[in-house]
């Protein structure tokens, strides 16, 4: 069980570190959770935040399929604070404390692949194999285009599997992990 | 002679005395058993704590869009008090805070969270331009994230049963039990319990007024007479309160007294709730701690002491009043406090707050109950003081009431001036809101009047879905691999036998038949005969099954009128099935509670977030771009006129058993809502899901400020232009109604009549202008991105991500 946590904690404060990345630049400004009232144009507002980063140049002529824009996550200033609180309350051995803290990041950033990639991390310490692949395809439908992020998606995906006795599934996933980890 | 008088006397005497003893003895035996029982029960008395349950906290944080005014209500929700700006540079009270030009102070309380407890501490909000700047603790330390405190929205209370907050000594300001002696019991610290003086003084009163105006009960008494004691008034109770209340007096401190009496006390009741205890009170009348209270709130609830109903300060503020000012005069009298502060206190107004401008969402509330009884004892719930944090969202919350009332009102009216609609009891409602992501339930309204704990519609009212059904035939039909968003269906007239022998011939909403439509058209608008020849063609119970796995419980009756819906689901169930649609192939648990904490703050239960993948991505987001389109240009397109330009959202009307019932289930980035309207007595309201339902479902979209449907286009599908009403490919010299959607790849429908025979596959459909799609082309971004930011939706979204 300690060594169970103590992994856990590492998990969580190497991940942390490798997907956060130093030097973090928070955007200018973050995607609005709820303000009391509507701002004058709320949609606008709200991607406004996500528009912070100059939008990559369009291509140059429409080719058909789509290319995936190629983009990295980040955390906002106020969940990267959570993240790394929630990685000192692993490490000193409050895993539950660890889920809750990465939980207020989530409600922050739903849609942040990093983030769901954390809490299926902790759920995996905790034994909970199933919760953590599903968190880990939910990371990776949402990391399109990052294939760092998908990389430690599938990587998740991977040692879940692994956990459950899924061996060749498992080693399906971290083929899969190491390519895009190539790109 | 004598002597037999004598023999007489002493018979007499003997069984006298013999009476006297055992009387004596008896009265002994009878104070001594009074004496065991009270000390007994007062030590080991612990007062039943009913839960106490709160919304989520607002998470402040740099960046978040909230601006001073929108700051200053959520503090006044939280009723903290605003104070004057001068001599800016000192920390705040705790309770109250201040505005210094952009800046506002505030003096956070000592509060509770599902995760920590955090001391009282002082906080600066600095706000620009709508959003938050920069959030400072007491020493000027920057601080990334800041929760206020959670908003205290209800307790769980046994039925007909009592409900308090208790406080500690130290939680009471000092002025309250001076003010208790002052009024109730002059000579509480030196009495034993009862106070003989008092009670002659009290009969005085009252003898000249001739009337019961004095009760002459000690403090002592009147605890007695709450710990143990029926409200009758008989001269015996009379008896056993003084021997108890001497006995009390006797083996406990006077503080542990008071401390009990301020616990104990009944100061008003709402409805089956009784309200005990100065902490609850305080809660209940003013909505602030007790430890805040000024002068003249302190005397208000020393007032109602005397006779909660009597002195019911919502309804009889006139008489509350006048009995406050005497509380104080009383109090100037005895020197508790100055004749000055007396007066100032005595022009105050009562400042009771009303009843419904308080945090009470009985519909949510219930919700809560319903899932801690499947870990809890009823007991458990009622007595052991446990806190439960909730995903309540207060501001949702309010605003999902505000909405449904208005809109019904609205609707009523409407009806009432069509000829022939039948009168009867007004249109009633129901909302859910959740968080699709997460599961969390952030809001329920149960019926029009949400402060009223009845008839639960959002959990228990169970009505047929109608075409809230369709988008799972439609997933299940591209999950089978054979169609896609371009795909062709008949849209024609069908007949099915159903087992009975009996022949089942559903029509059109229009009656009218469109022939060869594509899938986007079927599902935008709502085509029956179109669904159910898709239905049949997929199979019954392929389609039970997709319900199933996207959380429905009980397994429908395998009858072909399920695929128009002809089950009976509860809002709640709705937003159940939808949180997959709106979270990508994803279930989640739905969630009211966040976790339960013990009444010592240690955590006994937590609700952890749960997803489950129930769909491919690729299927899920082709179901998601026709139910925007439903909005764009299907049966829910009057909602762009209410919702904010821009705004991508994705939903389904439903309308059932002849407009019956009026539904609209529908999703944004943030938010899922899920919107019932109709009578109760089931009369035909003559509302479709347009025209009832979505009204409410569009203004609620539109107020919460909620964020774009947004989802990274899958690897494995392509967007293709396509000829909305034909389903065949185009472009703009040979359509006017163009539509682009993701297909997998190598999908390539005819090319329609008239157009280029060569159009290039794909989503450049060369000159697609952008403006007539909602999801824009690849050429429209970069030739005209200002359009494009309007238009183009989702798929520019994940590509400024």
């Amino acid at each position: 069980m300690r060594r169970a946590l103590a992994a856990a904690a590492v998990l969580l404060a190497t991940s942390c570190q490798s997907l956060i990345g130093p030097p973090y630049q928070p955007p200018p400004q973050q995607p609005a959770e709820r303000p009391a009232a509507p701002p004058a144009q709320p949609s606008q507002q709200a991607r406004a935040g996500k528009a912070a980063q100059p939008p990559p140049p369009a291509p140059p002529q429409p080719v058909p399929p789509p290319p995936q824009p190629s983009r990295q996550f980040h955390l906002g200033a106020a969940a990267s604070a959570l993240v790394q609180q929630a990685s000192r309350e692993a490490a000193s051995g409050n895993p539950q404390l660890a889920q809750s803290t990465l939980e207020r990041a989530l409600r922050i950033e739903p849609a942040n692949p990093l983030l769901w990639i954390m809490l299926g991390q902790a759920h995996e310490s905790e034994g909970q194999y199933e919760l953590a692949g599903s968190m880990g395809r939910k990371a990776v439908q949402l990391a399109a285009g990052d294939p760092r992020a998908q990389a430690s998606a599938w990587r998740l995906i991977g040692d879940s599997l692994r956990a459950r006795g899924r061996n060749e599934e498992a080693n399906e996933a971290y083929s899969r992990a190491d390519m895009l980890a190539a790109q | 002679m004598a002597r037999r008088s004598e023999m007489k006397m002493r018979r007499l005497i003997i069984p006298g005395l013999v009476l006297v003893a055992a009387g004596a003895a008896a009265a002994a035996v009878y104070v001594l058993r009074l004496d065991h029982l009270v000390v007994r029960q007062f030590e080991g008395r612990r007062w039943t704590l009913p839960a106490q349950v709160y919304a989520a906290p607002l998470e402040l944080y740099d960046g978040l869009a909230l601006s001073e005014s929108d700051v200053e209500r959520e503090l006044q929700r939280l009723a903290y008090r605003r104070v004057d700006a001068q001599g800016s540079g000192g920390p705040v009270r705790t309770g109250t805070y201040r505005r210094v030009g952009s800046r506002i102070d505030v003096g956070l309380r000592a509060t509770r969270f599902a995760d920590e407890a955090r001391p009282a501490e002082q906080l600066s909000i600095t706000v620009s331009d709508g959003a938050i700047t920069s959030l400072r603790d007491g020493t000027g330390r920057e601080e990334p994230i800041v929760r206020l405190d959670p908003l205290l929205i209800g307790d769980i209370f046994p039925i007909h049963g009592e409900d308090r907050i208790i406080v500690t000594p130290d939680e009471v300001p000092p002025l309250l039990p001076a003010a208790l002696k002052a009024v109730e019991d002059r000579n509480f610290d030196t009495n034993r319990g009862i106070d003989i003086l008092g009670i002659l003084r009290a009969l005085w009163v009252d003898i000249r007024a001739g009337q019961w105006e004095q009760g002459g009960s000690t403090i002592t008494q009147q605890l007695v007479r709450s710990y143990f004691l029926s409200p009758r008034r008989t001269a015996s109770r009379k008896i056993r309160e003084a021997i108890m209340a001497v006995s009390l007096a006797e083996h406990f401190s006077k503080a542990d007294l008071m401390n009990a009496y301020i616990n104990e006390i009944h100061l008003g009741q709402d409805g089956n709730r009784a309200i005990h205890g100065f902490g609850l009170a305080s809660e209940f009348y003013f909505g602030k701690p007790l430890s805040e209270l000024d002068l003249d709130e302190i005397a208000t609830l020393v007032a109602i002491v005397r006779g909660p109903s009597y002195y019911d300060p919502r309804r009889h503020p006139d008489r509350v009043l006048k009995r406050r000012n005497r509380v104080l005069d009383e109090m100037a009298e005895q020197r508790v406090i100055s004749e000055d502060e007396a007066r100032i206190a005595e022009a105050q107004p009562l400042g009771v707050k009303s009843k419904t401008a308080g945090a009470y969402y009985p519909a949510y509330l219930d919700l809560v109950r319903r899932t801690l009884r499947r870990d809890y004892r009823e007991q458990d719930l009622t007595e052991a003081g446990l806190k439960v944090f909730t995903n309540l969202d207060p501001r949702v919350q309010a605003d999902a009431e505000r909405i449904l009332d208005r809109e019904l009102a609205r609707l009523d009216r409407v009806l009432a001036k069509r000829p022939h609609h039948p009168k009867g009891a007004p249109l009633e409602g129901a909302v859910v809101v959740t968080a699709p992501q997460s599961g969390d339930v952030i809001a329920v309204v149960g019926g029009r009047d949400a402060g009223f704990d009845g008839f639960n519609r959002a959990l228990d009212g169970r009505r047929q879905i109608g075409s809230l059904v369709k988008p799972f035939v439609y997933l299940t039909a591209i999950e089978s691999g054979r169609y896609n968003d371009t795909s062709i269906v008949m849209d024609a007239p069908v007949e099915v036998k159903l087992s009975n022998g009996q022949l089942w011939r559903p029509r059109n909403f229009t009656r009218e038949n469109y022939g060869p439509v594509p899938l986007v058209r079927a599902l935008a608008e709502s085509l029956n005969d179109a669904t159910v020849n898709l239905g049949l063609d997929v199979g019954l119970d392929a389609i039970v099954r997709t319900l199933q796995r996207f959380g429905l419980e009980e397994a429908p009756p395998r009858n072909p009128s399920l695929l128009l819906g002809a089950i009976d689901l509860t809002p709640l169930q709705v937003a159940q099935l939808y949180g997959g649609l709106a979270n990508g192939g994803f279930r989640t648990t739905l969630r009211a509670v966040r976790a339960v904490v013990s009444a010592d703050g240690k955590p006994l239960k937590a609700f952890p977030v749960e997803v489950q993948p129930v769909a491919k991505a690729d299927a899920i987001y082709q179901v998601d771009s026709m139910l925007e389109q439903v909005i764009e240009r299907g049966t829910a397109r009057s909602a762009r006129a209410v919702l904010p330009r821009g705004l991508v959202v994705a939903g389904k009307t439903g309308t059932a058993s002849d407009m019956r019932d009026s539904w609209f289930a529908g999703f944004s980035g943030s938010d899922l809502a899920v919107v019932w309207v109709g009578y109760d007595d089931d009369r035909v309201t003559g509302l479709d899901g347009a025209t009832g339902a979505l009204t409410v479902w569009s203004h609620l979209m539109a107020d919460v400020s909620t964020t774009s449907w947004t989802a990274p286009v899958p690897d494995d599908l392509q967007e293709i232009t396509i000829d909305y009403p034909t389903g065949m490919r185009a472009e703009a010299s040979c359509s006017s109604d163009l539509v682009t959607l993701p297909v997998p790849p190598g999908t390539n429908p005819p090319v329609k009549p008239g157009c280029p025979a060569m159009l290039p596959l794909g989503a450049a459909a060369a000159g697609a202008a952008p403006s007539t799609g909602a999801a824009g082309s690849v050429g429209g971004v970069a030739s005209s991105v200002g359009a494009a930011l309007q238009r183009a939706g989702k798929w520019l979204q994940g590509l400024v991500h």
